[in-house]
């Protein structure tokens, strides 16, 4: 949501390590995309669900990395990749500096992939993966549910077996372009009478089937980037059963640590957000509003000014030092966890502040659509999408400082005696 | 410091760590703040004889500049000191042997640098006024004719040392001088100060008299000179910064862990985990900014002045956020005298306070990005 491209001067290379082979692969990268892929239009968003024509676009951009050679860096050659090593996609990476990658096939790589190659059979991998690299297929995740966000493992939707079927009914919510995406990866539970990790198992559904219903959500700020799912009867066949029935924990903490690893890293493949720079950006809206406004001569403006761009600079270094120290093995990779927070705590500071700047011209103009309104957004984007600020703060609490876990009294009842959001007043 | 050390400076940090831990442990902070005594001038050589100012000073004068990247080492050395509240003079001589170094005649270099590595010679810089809005210019002193006037404030070490860096401005711009501390005219009187592990004094320049010889560098370069000064002084300021969160940090995870209330760990308890949490995010990213900074000012790179108050700013602000929460995390025992927390908290205070707020860091990096109209 409104994440854009930004400008790509500064960025630094890594040419002068290639080895041989990777002068090769890196040549014929630079060569392949050479006219044949859009161009990075700074400003532009990453991934935009109401742009239908660019959507069309990432999927004809996919199309064209997997003619050239270049889809699937590191996926296994078995299944349509080229077996290569991260070292490779890096140099990919910064070959594709000046294009605009399938930024919105990013679950396929990102998370399907690292889940396919975990906990899929042989037939669902060789089907499969081939189609998340040619951009056949877009996917989208099923996981968060009206009824729960944060205690992902109660969810309610069921899937019951009848005769060689499976039948899924309720609601999914959240889904990251749901109504453009072709399959699903669908967490339902499958057994209430167990406890609520062991009773869920993982399934690959087809979007557009029948029974399901796929409707956008409107945010606060009028995208409509997510969607709620519905869920009627909606069969399923038993080969659609990812790693075992009842299993579906396992593979859904391989999808949750491939979320967190694919962020930290850098959502967007090539998007530069996890290269080296020389010098830290510094941000110009700040200045330009407090001189918009008439208020670079106010002591008050200017330190604001100042300290919104130290925190915008301070997100960036710490992103920075984590992929740094964690690729080092300096830092662990819990640090990932904390830079992530870092960052919506800063970028959550810097959005008050340039609130604060804007005083009343944020509410009625001329400032109003600029920086406070994106103030409302960040709240979403960084605070509550993708894991809430407080899951984190629990995640870092326990498995970076070692602290002792929350007592979870639900833990080994059978699920069907929990009181959930789907029992409460019964 | 940096995720990614060179083997010198991982040897560095480790000898540095041991040697603080035996010689200077907080604990003898807190004897010399019992006992109302300076740090001693043989503790400072033994200090400086671990070749901490030598980072700066070529070896023809009895340093290593040559083997160090000195702007990095010299944090890596001060966040150490940090970690223990040190309380000998290590800023104050490494900046003055740094100004030195740098802008120092053939004959200042081979007087003064040989004493400073060794310890034997403390500096002092002056440069800031005595007032709330004082602390990041060179504004306290003016220079007219060949007579300096005005009064110093918050000058660390200001009461030991025997040399002392001037910053005076004059019609046109900015002269530096090194002066004798005893110098006809100078009067320098010690303050009491937060701080118990570190003294400052205010030095008054009643109409002192200077000849050519004591001028450092070309009066047409001092600003800049000044300023390469100021970024490094920040630079050790913000890594003691680090090193003491990060002390004081480890021991109240500890006290976390360890201390029991209903029947629980008080580590178990959400209001203090997500707390610690959004810690040790602030913490990173301060850690990050330092990282950067010293690398910036090693590097003399075009954007070291805006790192160095980025530092400033995350650091000041969370080295007494985190500190101070640090306190209230330890509940009554934090209040106590017998435990050593406080020495971190006045330290973090006094590292927030001097060479300039946040806020006026903040103005500063608003300066330097541009935003236009009079600068002050």
């Amino acid at each position: 949501m409104n994440l854009t491209v930004s400008a790509t001067e500064n960025h630094v290379t890594t040419e002068d390590r290639d080895t041989e082979d990777e002068r090769a692969f890196r040549l014929k990268a630079r060569e392949w995309m050479h006219g044949k892929l859009p161009p990075r239009i700074v400003g532009q968003p990453f991934m935009d669900w109401e742009d239908k024509d660019l959507i069309e676009a990432d999927r004809r951009t996919q199309r064209v990395l997997w003619d050239g050679g270049l889809a699937g860096i590191t996926v296994p050659k078995e299944y349509g990749g080229l077996g290569l090593t991260r070292r490779h996609e890096t140099v990919f990476g910064e070959e594709a500096m000046p294009y605009r990658l399938a930024w919105h096939l990013g679950n396929n790589y990102n998370i399907v992939i690292p889940v396919f190659l975990g906990h899929a059979s042989e037939e669902q991998k060789r089907h499969y993966i081939p189609k998340m690299l040619n951009g056949e297929h877009i996917w989208a995740q099923m996981t968060s549910e009206p009824s729960g966000g944060s205690d992902l493992f109660g969810l309610i939707t069921r899937a019951e077996k009848r005769g060689d079927t499976w039948f899924l009914n309720g609601s999914k919510i959240w889904t990251t372009g749901g109504e453009d995406s072709d399959i699903g990866l669908c967490l339902a539970r499958t057994d209430p009478s167990l406890p609520k990790h062991q009773g869920l198992t993982m399934f690959i559904v087809d979007m557009h089937q029948p029974g399901m219903t796929v409707r956008p959500l409107t945010l606060v700020n009028g995208t409509r980037d997510f969607c709620q799912e519905f869920l009627d009867d909606v069969e399923v066949p038993l080969e659609n059963v990812v790693g075992e029935v009842n299993g579906g924990w396992a593979v859904a903490s391989t999808q949750l640590a491939s979320e967190r690893a694919a962020t930290s890293r850098g959502w967007f493949i090539g998007a530069g957000a996890s290269l080296p720079r020389e010098q830290i950006e510094i941000p110009t809206a700040p200045v330009k509003l407090a001189q918009e406004l008439g208020l670079a001569e106010t002591q008050r403006a200017r330190q604001i000014v100042g300290e919104v761009i130290a925190l915008q600079a301070l997100r960036e270094l710490v992103a920075q030092r984590a992929g740094k120290g964690i690729d080092a093995g300096t830092l662990p990779p819990t640090t990932g966890g904390v830079a992530s927070l870092a960052n919506s705590t800063l970028n959550q500071r810097a959005s008050e502040l340039m609130t604060e700047l804007a005083g009343p011209c944020g509410v009625t103009g001329p400032a109003e659509g600029g920086e406070p309104e994106q103030g409302i957004d960040r709240v979403w984007l960084f605070r509550i999408g993708g894991g809430t600020a407080e899951m984190l703060r629990n995640t870092i609490s326990e498995r970076h400082l070692g602290l002792p876990r929350e007592p979870l009294p639900g833990k080994d009842v059978p699920f069907n005696q929990l009181r959930t959001n789907a029992t409460q007043g019964s | 410091m940096d995720v990614v050390l060179s083997e010198n400076q991982t040897l560095l940090q480790q000898a540095t760590r041991r040697f603080v831990d035996q010689e200077h442990p907080v604990l003898a902070t807190r004897k010399l703040a019992e006992a109302g005594s300076a740090f001693a001038a043989s503790s400072w050589q033994a200090c400086a004889a671990q070749g901490w100012i030598g980072l700066f000073v070529p070896a023809e004068h009895g340093g290593m500049a040559e083997d160090a990247e000195g702007v990095i080492d010299a944090a890596i050395v001060a966040e150490e000191l940090g970690r223990q509240v040190f309380a000998g003079p290590f800023a104050s001589n490494a900046v003055v042997a740094f100004a030195i170094a740098n802008a120092g005649s053939e004959v200042q270099r081979a007087t003064h640098l040989p004493g400073l590595v060794s310890g034997e010679t403390q500096a002092a810089w002056c440069f800031a006024g005595t007032g709330a809005q004082d602390g990041l210019g060179p504004d306290a002193l003016t220079v007219s004719g060949n007579a300096i006037s005005g009064a110093a404030g918050f000058v660390e070490n200001g009461a030991s040392a025997d040399l002392l860096l001037v910053s005076a401005r004059d019609g046109i711009g900015l002269s530096q001088f090194l002066i004798p501390a005893d110098h006809p005219g100078i009067t320098i009187e010690p303050l009491r100060s937060l701080d118990l592990g570190r003294g400052y004094a205010t030095v008054r320049f009643d109409s002192v008299e200077v000849d050519r010889s004591a001028l450092l560098g070309d009066e047409e370069a001092a600003s800049a000179q000044f300023e390469r000064q100021l970024q490094l002084a920040l630079v050790l300021q913000c890594a003691e910064t680090i090193g003491l969160i990060d002390r004081a940090f480890e021991f109240t995870l500890e006290w976390v862990r360890q201390r029991h209330a209903f029947g629980r760990p008080i580590g178990s308890f959400q209001a203090l985990k997500h707390r610690l949490a959004d810690h040790t995010a602030e913490f990173e990213a301060a850690k990050a900014a330092v990282a950067y900074a010293a690398k910036a000012v090693q590097n003399r790179s075009s954007d070291a002045a805006i790192a160095v108050s980025i530092a400033k700013s995350q650091c000041g602000k969370q080295g007494v956020e985190i500190v101070r929460d640090c306190v209230q995390m330890h509940g009554g025992v934090g209040l106590t005298w017998e435990h050593d927390l406080h020495f971190y908290l006045r330290r973090a205070v006094a590292n927030q306070s001097l060479l300039g707020t946040p806020a006026m860091h903040h103005e500063r990096i608003a300066l330097l990005a541009g935003i236009e109209g009079d600068t002050p």
